[in-house]
């Protein structure tokens, strides 16, 4: 039974809450980037993802942003994938939860990420060996950043994927604008990323990243053509879910301290997981 | 070499179902008996080497046994990164196949050399690399590969070298002993042991007896021959197109700072340096003091003939 919109709003603010309280308790974090994509994370996993790591039919997730992973493993944590308290080992040493994910640390993942720009090819690689075993029930979903497709190798990929019509493929851009120092739109020359995307033979549309309603929607609708790979644009706010993280750069860098921590909490109104 | 790579290649792939080979691009007409018989499991991912192994990383994961091929220097140094990230981190068992490695390409120019090939593969973690001496130690190697839990590189030749020709059995990771000798060791890496064997040969119908000793393997090291090398022999000339650095010749310095052995060790190899003018490999070879005319000398000078 898939949650109701207003729960998903809800799950939303605590795991926003609770990747911020990792960010306090670790100061080790891209804040900014890990609140973007929570709502994408929170309707994934709270519902369009088949992610039980033992069930060789389920979808395969690769969060490519790998430096985003504190949403994903809070998200985790809410839907009980890893305990809650894995959480305050968060980027320590030795942890299951290292600041950018290693599969060898945490075996739930797919594969590692951190560097950029491998999750699409590495996903199109999946896809063709699922179809060559005539395995057509799992889906790979990749969690990109604007920024990550700045990368060559996205565009390769994204060749690659339409050439084969891996039409289980999917890829959804976090694009939140910005990036590690610039804003996206001008390092990208202000184009589009789903006239980009279609442009290579996908088939993509663009909806607000962080409304649940809509990331719901269009996850419902895929694959959105037969014989094409799927890309979701999800324009997404930086740092969002918290108005004095929203859209400020120094995010991605700064690590909150008591007084934002508790701002940030009395403002989305909801506790953290963890203690 | 290239055709034994292929015919390899078609017998491998009959005998386990899951091997899949991606070329970015290349191999005009070399594949199309393995194209014929497995159809689906051919993949041409274009001129696109990040994408090549990453695809390749993918199929892994999901248990198949990806071999990706291009020529040595877009098979290498191009999709470092992916290579490094995907295949070698994971530890995922994708056989990197490079063709025309070192000097295979010489007059193609500078792009199209890759002396560096067997270096930057030896520097990743994980990684097997081997550099076949021809045709014969190419089918018997690649199986030995193909066994392993996790990646490896191999370096093919061109068209056309002879086999290597030796009742000395190949083994991965085993230098092989080609010819026993006295007081000078000769240690060949890859292809160039088909114009050093028969000269070896000729000195020693001369009574000039250096040893020939064949590294196919470059990584793991094989110290266990060296010691051997270090014990009976009292110098030691490495053969290789190969840079200086993460060369066969770098690595058995190490090791031998380790060990109390007296032996000399010696290099002819590839400098670090572009080698501009697109001269034949055989001219290349002379400049650079890898080839049977420059080691007939340096043997005829240390025998004192």
């Amino acid at each position: 039974m898939m949650n109701s919109i207003q729960t998903f709003e809800q799950n939303s603010k605590i795991i926003r809450a609770t990747t911020i309280k990792m960010a306090y308790d670790s100061k080790e974090s891209h804040l900014s980037s890990a609140l973007s994509c929570v709502d994408i994370l929170n309707i994934l996993f709270g519902g369009c993802l088949k992610h039980n790591k033992k069930n060789p039919e389920r979808d395969r997730f690769i969060l490519s942003k790998g430096h985003a992973c504190s949403a994903l493993y809070a998200t985790m944590a809410f839907y009980g994938i890893i305990p809650v308290e894995m959480l305050s080992r968060y980027s320590t040493t030795d942890s299951e939860l290292p600041n950018h994910p290693c599969k060898f640390a945490l075996p739930e993942l797919e594969i590692s990420s951190g560097s950029l720009g491998h999750g699409l090819g590495i996903a199109s690689g999946i896809m063709y060996g699922l179809r060559l075993d005539n395995r057509d029930t799992p889906r790979s979903i990749v969690l990109m950043s604007d920024g990550e497709c700045n990368e060559g190798s996205v565009w390769e990929a994204a060749m690659f994927a339409a050439a084969q019509k891996l039409n289980k493929l999917v890829a959804i851009v976090d694009n939140n604008g910005s990036q590690a120092v610039g804003r996206s739109d001008e390092l990208m020359g202000f184009t589009s990323l789903e006239d980009k995307f279609k442009s290579f033979g996908w088939e993509a549309i663009t909806v607000n990243g962080n409304s649940c309603l809509e990331l719901l929607q269009a996850l419902t609708k895929i694959p959105f053509s037969k014989d094409k790979p799927s890309a979701i644009i999800a324009k997404t706010i930086s740092g969002a879910g918290v108005s004095f993280m929203e859209n400020n750069q120094i995010w991605f860098y700064r690590q909150p301290n008591k007084e934002n921590l508790d701002a940030a909490i009395t403002e989305l109104n909801v506790e953290p997981l963890q203690k | 070499m290239r055709r034994a790579f292929s015919d390899t290649l078609v017998n491998v792939a009959e005998k386990n179902n899951k091997i899949i080979f991606l070329t970015g691009d290349l191999g005009f007409q070399v594949f199309d008996k393995f194209i014929e018989k497995f159809g689906a499991r051919y993949v041409n991912t274009g001129v696109a080497e990040a994408q090549l192994v990453n695809a390749a990383v993918g199929l892994a994961l999901e248990g198949w046994r990806p071999i990706i091929y291009s020529i040595a220097p877009f098979a290498t140094a191009r999709p470092y990164e992916q290579i490094r990230f995907g295949i070698a981190y994971h530890n995922l068992p994708v056989m990197i196949v490079g063709a025309g490695g070192g000097f295979t390409y010489a007059q193609a120019g500078v792009t199209h050399h890759a002396p560096d090939d067997l270096a930057l593969m030896s520097a990743l973690p994980n990684m097997t690399v081997v550099a076949p001496g021809g045709p014969d130690e190419l089918e018997a190697l690649m199986p030995q590969m193909l066994r392993l839990d996790g990646p490896s590189y191999l370096r093919v030749g061109k068209f056309g070298e002879p086999n290597v020709g030796s009742n000395s059995p190949i083994m991965l990771g085993k230098a092989r002993t080609l010819i026993k000798g006295e007081k000078v060791a000769i240690l060949t890496l890859g292809d160039i042991v088909s114009d050093i064997k028969p000269e070896i040969e000729r000195l020693h119908a001369k009574g000039i007896k250096p040893g020939l000793f064949h590294y196919h393997t470059i990584k793991p090291l094989d110290t266990s021959s060296f010691s051997e090398i270090e014990a009976e022999y009292e110098q030691a000339i490495v053969l290789e197109e190969c840079i200086p650095q993460g060369g066969l010749f770098q690595q058995l310095c190490c090791w031998k700072a380790t060990t109390n052995a007296a032996l000399q060790l010696k290099r002819c190899g590839a400098p670090d340096s572009f080698i501009l003018g697109n001269p034949t490999r055989e001219e290349l070879r002379r400049r650079i003091g890898v080839d049977a005319h420059s080691l007939g000398c340096i043997c005829k000078s240390i025998f004192g003939r």
